[in-house]
């Protein structure tokens, strides 16, 4: 196979122009590059370079190539494990985008009585929007007047500078709306580091790594907590571990994998799954779905029941969803990277107040680490 | 000589129990779980499921119920007829017999290739692949062959030589609203039986309805983190050479987190049906065969920390241990719904590691002569209330056969212990064992036990008396009230846990739960759990409301 000319926008969208996708191509390609090239080993010891993971627009993919889907699930594993039961669990998830920490956020809508009319899930990455608003601003506001609402102003979503804002009134709530992704740790950089990262072998005191916690705690690429880094690390490690050349697929995105309805039941007998609709994505590249009953039904979303229990959450349906990342891995066995014999370590450092600078402020306002050659990078490790 | 894979299996069979309940049976049929294995000789097969001393004509169907059946027979064209499950009707009434998964798979519908999820388990799953020669890894797969949702499932051994490993199939049978149990010997079937038959007192137990205890689907660790079953929490460890890499199956195996959900809609569909049925005529004919599910433990599940139990050093931060372990947090809160603002006890995680050397945990199979220190993959497993039998509850307040106040009074009498609670059980010499309106299920049962309460002069902490004063709480406090109780329970073992004289006793429970789910028929891994050297006589343990560890008098 030949290299690839430029990686595509996520989900094959259309939004961007023809200055907009030289821009994504840019911005995925130099975030690839950024991610091989791994962190300074002056300031981080043991995670650098990443010589299996590879650009597509720079290096020809091999005929051995296999194509590998990772999958978990939505709903925040964190606030699973810290809640007892599902009610609680469910009401917690559902109360903030800041515990939607699975690359899926949702909103969800009510009737007067409360009763739930529709749950709108996206996982898009926000880099994608950050692109579009500087290419193409009046496609942005389209786009929250098409899918949001269309009372939605230009000086909802952008500052009065013109800076398109992610956090911004229609996309900050479990209620008003999810355009994006903006939980902190939901980036595409974030998912491009973090499989970078995870194409390093670690053999420690004679013993390779495989398990995802031993994976996640010695390379320290993203929360041990989640359900997606640890599964993703250890999905990509595996393929390391057969001494492949690892890269994601363009184009590279996070996408929904399925909605299983087992156990649920809708009032007239009808398909549950027919409600759930694609809204943006193309056929292989889901990024944004909608639950939601036609109004000629005469039921509404909080009618169908999943075992029994009738939907009064987002979280419920959240708990069916798998999220999807897919990787690529081709010359098997022919990597002579050698394994990194330590875990990642962070040497202590002077840091300085001239060290906080501008960039040390990931795209979506984050602090990330006063190191510059660190901060530009989204990072899932806190 | 029996194989490696029915010593581990059998090793359930050796429990007192097991020889108590005069149980023979030593196979079964167990779907779509980390159950037990079909030898292939018919020796060792005497007395359970499979064909007894029959010798099995290839190409055939045969009937053989566990308590039911002495041996296997021809099933009747009549019998057939009744069968209506996608495994009868799309091989055996077209007189199809296949002799592998392969086979077996391939020649159905092209609908059920597209709904077919596979799935992987293994009690040695997580152990080095050098360190043990046989690891006993299963698949389980499910699929839809008549319609949307699930209505076949298989579960077979992976790898190996397909027409020799164990091949077991439930069907459902979507008009008679039935699993069918079947399991395959050499080129023959037998038919175990349906889930009625695992309610049935001569059938009850015995065979596939060891694991399949009432009749539904099994899949013992239902929760995050799966334990045993290859997920998004953990994958199994094998060989960089193991040729099952190269198994079609293989290759299609997804994470357990989807057949949690799947197992969980099975069960309710079954519990829906069921009770549907048992209720039909407003009248219930055995309603201790209910009941049972509110005062005793039919089953359990199993569930732990999702901590890898090897990664876990001193500053690992504090674990979350399972909230199934303190209480049954699937009915009191979720189901119930008491009101409560607790959070899950976490215990130090220096605390666990100084345990794990106090109580000598390890990993031990007496017959494969393995060993190793140390506590299961991840850490902490303990049984916990079967989501079967909260199902049944659950239904059952919602269709009014006993109301949630009941449900609720009945479990506060001894809550902080979720499974095998003698307190809980006594009272289910209160529920009648003859036809009683379905209707008036829930009252009579209450008018027994406030009269025993009242008349027989007993002790205030009885279970009678402890059930008589939740009576008491009026029906619009009891969700307040008795969330205050649990809630207050739960904070008195969040300040216990973080003590190492509170952790230990919380081992030493978790260990007598232990050493009562090993005397369980669905223990049939030595792998399953963690040994420790706490003596197998020790007195079985339980919890108090106020956090306390005491022994069971």
């Amino acid at each position: 196979m030949a290299t690839l000319d430029a990686y595509g926008p996520p989900g094959n969208l259309d939004d961007l122009d023809d200055f907009g996708r030289k821009a994504w191509n840019k911005f995925i390609s130099d975030t690839v590059d950024e991610a091989i090239q791994g962190p300074d080993p002056r300031q981080v010891l043991n995670d650098s370079p990443r010589p299996q993971f590879y650009n597509l627009t720079g290096t020809d993919t091999a005929s051995d190539v296999q194509r590998v889907s990772i999958t978990w699930t939505s709903f925040p594993r964190i606030i699973k494990i810290t809640s007892v039961g599902d009610l609680q669990r469910w009401q917690r998830a559902d109360a903030s985008r800041d515990v939607q920490d699975e690359y899926c956020e949702w909103s969800v809508t009510r009737d007067g009585s409360g009763k739930i009319t529709r749950v709108t899930f996206t996982c898009e990455g926000p880099e994608y929007w950050e692109v579009l608003a500087h290419t193409n601003p009046d496609k942005v506001v389209d786009l929250y007047r098409a899918f949001i609402s269309p009372d939605v102003r230009k000086e909802d979503l952008f500052s009065p500078s013109g800076r398109y804002q992610p956090r911004n009134k229609w996309n900050d709530s479990t209620s008003h709306g999810a355009m994006h992704l903006i939980q902190a740790n939901n980036t595409l950089g974030a998912e491009i580091e973090l499989a970078a990262a995870a194409t390093i072998r670690r053999v420690v005191n004679g013993q390779e790594l495989s398990t995802e916690q031993e994976l996640v705690n010695c390379s320290k690429y993203g929360a041990a907590e989640r359900n997606s880094d640890p599964h993703i690390g250890a999905g990509v490690n595996a393929l390391a571990r057969q001494r492949a050349d690892i890269s994601l697929a363009d184009p590279v995105g996070l996408y929904f994998d399925d909605l299983s309805t087992d156990g649920w039941e809708t009032p007239d007998g009808s398909d549950p799954r027919s409600y759930w609709t694609y809204v943006r994505g193309d056929s292989e590249h889901r990024v944004r779905a909608v639950y939601e009953v036609p109004q000629d039904k005469g039921f509404a979303v909080g009618d169908i029941t999943i075992g029994g229990r009738p939907i009064e959450f987002g979280a419920q349906i959240a708990d069916f969803i798998t999220i999807r990342l897919t990787g690529l891995a081709c010359r098997f066995d022919g990597s002579t990277a050698q394994p990194q014999t330590a875990c990642k370590e962070f040497p202590a450092v002077d840091v300085r107040p001239e060290g906080f600078g501008a960039s040390a402020f990931s795209t979506s306002g984050r602090f990330l680490d006063p190191r510059p050659t660190l901060s530009y990078r989204s990072s899932r490790a806190t | 000589m029996p194989d490696h894979a029915q010593l581990r299996r059998a090793t359930a069979w050796m429990s007192g129990t097991a020889v108590e309940e005069g149980d023979a049976a030593r196979v079964s049929v167990a779907l779509p779980d980390s159950s037990g294995h079909f030898p292939p000789e018919p020796d060792i097969a005497d007395g359970a499921c499979g064909p007894g001393s029959t010798a099995l004509e290839p190409g055939r169907l045969y009937r053989r119920i566990s308590g039911r059946d002495d041996r296997a027979r021809p099933v009747r064209d009549e019998e057939l007829a009744e069968l209506g499950d996608p495994m009868a009707v799309t091989f055996f009434r077209a007189g199809r017999f296949p002799t592998t998964v392969q086979e077996l798979l391939s020649e159905l519908p092209a609908t059920a290739a597209a709904s077919r999820k596979v799935y992987l388990v293994s009690e040695a799953g997580q152990i080095s692949p050098g360190a043990l020669g046989e690891r006993d890894m299963r698949f389980a797969m499910t699929t839809a062959v008549e319609g949307n949702q699930v209505d076949l499932l298989v579960s077979t051994q992976a790898g190996g030589d397909p027409e020799r490993g164990f091949l077991q199939v439930a069907g459902w049978d979507s008009a008679a609203k039935v699993f069918n149990f079947y399991a395959r010997f050499e080129s023959s079937w037998v038919w175990a039986g349906n889930s009625w038959h695992s309610l049935e007192p001569d059938s009850r137990g015995k065979g596939c309805f060891d694991s399949h205890v009432n009749g539904s689907a099994v899949m013992k660790e239902l929760r995050i983190p799966w334990l045993n079953w290859q997920s998004e929490r953990a994958t199994i460890r094998l060989a960089e050479d193991d040729p099952l890499r190269q198994d079609q199956l293989f290759q299609q195996v997804i994470g357990a987190e989807r057949l949690e959900l799947t197992v969980r809609f099975l069960v309710t569909r079954w519990t829906a049906a069921r009770l549907a049925a048992v209720t039909a005529n407003g009248v219930v004919d055995h309603p201790d065969r209910l009941l049972r599910h509110l005062f005793t433990n039919t089953t359990v599940n199993l569930t732990s920390t999702d901590r890898q139990s090897s990664t876990i050093t001193a500053d690992s931060g504090e674990l979350t241990l399972p909230s199934g372990f303190w209480l049954n947090q699937d009915l009191l809160f979720d189901d119930l719904r008491l009101f409560t603002q607790a959070a899950p006890p976490r215990a130090p995680a220096a605390a666990y590691l100084a345990g794990l050397t106090r109580f000598g945990f390890g990993l031990e199979e007496k017959f494969s002569g393995f060993s190793q220190p140390g506590d299961t993959f991840f850490a902490f497993v303990v049984p916990e209330a079967a989501h079967e039998d909260n199902e049944v509850v659950r239904q059952m307040v919602r269709k009014g056969l006993i109301s949630a106040r009941f449900a609720a009074c009945a479990l506060m009498v001894d809550f902080p212990n979720p499974v095998f609670s003698p307190a809980r059980s006594l009272l289910m010499r209160y529920v009648p064992t003859t036809p009683t309106k379905a209707a008036e299920l829930g009252e009579e049962v209450t008018r027994a036990i406030l009269d025993a309460a009242r008349t027989r002069n007993l002790p205030a902490d009885s279970p009678e008396a402890r059930f008589a004063a939740h009576w008491q709480v009026p029906e619009d406090a009891w969700p307040s009230v008795f969330g205050q109780r649990v809630d207050a329970y739960l904070r008195k073992v969040t300040q216990r846990v973080q003590t190492a004289s509170g952790f230990d006793d919380y081992v030493r429970l978790a260990e007598s739960r232990r050493r009562q789910f090993r005397r369980m028929k669905l223990h049939e891994f030595e792998l399953t759990m963690p040994v420790t050297n706490i003596p197998p006589g020790a007195p079985p343990l339980a919890m108090r409301e106020d956090g306390t560890v005491t022994e069971l008098t």
